[in-house]
């Protein structure tokens, strides 16, 4: 069995006040906060505060935020509540899949992606659509320049996808809706946050009794163990963002230096924390695996690793190269050793594979 | 013209084995790679930015490669 010293993978462990936080949490956040018992009360002094450190940190007010669990859900209400008004829907090559799903069953347009990650508007796609705008992309961490593509396409309903960007990108002011995921700031997984900014454009799609207000029952011990986590990352995410970003660099520049690499997006236009690289006739899974041989665990786009052995659509669509890819996701505990190993560990099995 | 027939073979197979053949041709020498494999497409499209040769999609699972450069 190979210890793994260095995570590199986008899943990462809870942030420790969060941990520390959900089984308190469990102890004294059981009750349900409609009720009017006594520890239903303190269940309810409890969400109210959760929500309002989430509503001060995502610069969103209370009354706009709706936890959701699990967080792909807030795909279909946040897209989905908007099209009841609207008639096209315009997204991005490089989306989630989710997304896509829901473009399946409405009449869409597809906005494609340049070699850089950047989606090229249409221009004027009409008032009567809804633009779902991912802010930065999952697998390779480009970020949009949103407010260009949303004065482009002149859409009358916005929905943005801050599920990779979390709190280190701010949202554009023009939104109607937008959807948060609690892993993008080291909160547990399973639960997300939907932001109704413009209510009046947005419908409840699932079955209901109250549009006005979606009862959605997330577990409050999560909803806590998010606000914690997403205080204290708050106070975190510069620093952080700082050393993510010299590791970042640290790695473009070794990887670089080999033959035959495509490294997706700039990382002057990308997340700083994250980064794709492709390697001219390398096998994504081999080469995976040899990495985590080397106790450094990474994930990989490429077809050989998918269940469904499809490459990325997201690197197909960039046109950037789909085998031999792997990415890494540089983590607030990720240290200079650990970058230094993963590069040894990288240009080794690279090396090995092409010889 | 050469062929190389690469269904069944899967990333990054097609474009391994596209790679051992373009080495021993001449400039604007000409192959066909037949593959069947959905990333085949995509990484013909990233192969040929990166080695400066030209591919044309002639079916679904046929492609005629132009060798442009030495590499």
């Amino acid at each position: 069995m190979v210890r793994v010293t260095g995570n590199f993978q986008s899943e990462s462990p809870l942030h420790p006040k969060a941990f520390e936080v959900l089984s308190a949490a469990f102890e004294s956040g059981w009750a349900d906060p409609a009720k009017l018992s006594q520890a239903s009360t303190k269940a309810a002094q409890l969400r109210n505060n959760a929500l309002e450190t989430i509503g001060k940190a995502l610069a969103v007010s209370v009354d706009s935020i709706v936890p959701i669990s699990p967080t792909s859900l807030g795909y279909f209400l946040g897209i989905q509540g908007l099209l009841l008004n609207s008639s096209t829907l315009i997204h991005g090559a490089t989306d989630r899949k989710d997304v896509f799903a829901i473009a399946a069953k409405t009449p869409h347009q597809l906005l494609k992606s340049d070699l850089d990650g950047k989606l090229i508007a249409a221009e004027n796609a009409g008032r009567n659509s809804v633009l779902a705008l991912q802010i930065a992309n999952a697998e390779t961490g480009v970020i949009q320049k949103c407010d260009e593509i949303i004065a482009d396409v002149n859409s009358d309903h916005i929905f943005l996808d801050a599920t990779t960007s979390g709190i280190r990108v701010p949202l554009v002011d023009d939104f109607s809706t937008a959807l948060f995921d609690s892993r993008s700031w080291y909160g547990p997984s399973g639960i997300g946050f939907l932001i109704v900014k413009k209510p009046s454009q947005w419908s409840n799609p699932l079955p209901h009794l109250n549009a006005a207000h979606p009862n959605l029952d997330v577990s409050l011990p999560l909803l806590l163990a998010s606000a914690v986590a997403l205080e204290n990352f708050s106070a975190e995410v510069e620093d952080a963002s700082t050393e993510a970003r010299k590791f970042n660099e640290q790695l473009r520049s070794a990887f670089s230096q080999m033959a035959d690499v495509d490294i997706a997006g700039s990382l002057n236009s990308s997340m700083p924390h994250m980064l794709s690289a492709s390697f001219l006739n390398c096998n994504g899974e081999e080469l995976l695996r040899a990495i985590q041989n080397d106790g450094y665990s990474v994930d990989s786009g490429s077809a050989c690793t998918a269940d469904n052995l499809e490459p990325s659509h997201v690197l197909a669509a960039m046109g950037v190269l789909t085998h031999g890819n792997i990415r890494i996701t540089i983590h607030p505990d990720t240290t200079q050793v650990e970058i230094d190993g993963l590069i040894s560990s990288v240009t080794k099995n690279v090396n090995q594979q092409r010889s | 013209m050469n062929e190389i027939d690469a269904r069944s073979l899967r990333c990054p197979q097609p474009i391994i084995e596209l790679g051992k053949v373009i080495s021993t041709m001449r400039h604007s020498d000409q192959v066909t790679l037949l593959s069947d494999d959905p990333a085949t497409e995509p990484d013909l499209s990233a192969w040929s930015r990166m080695t400066g040769n030209k591919f044309e999609k002639i079916s679904e699972s046929t492609f005629v490669i132009t060798k442009l450069s030495e590499r």
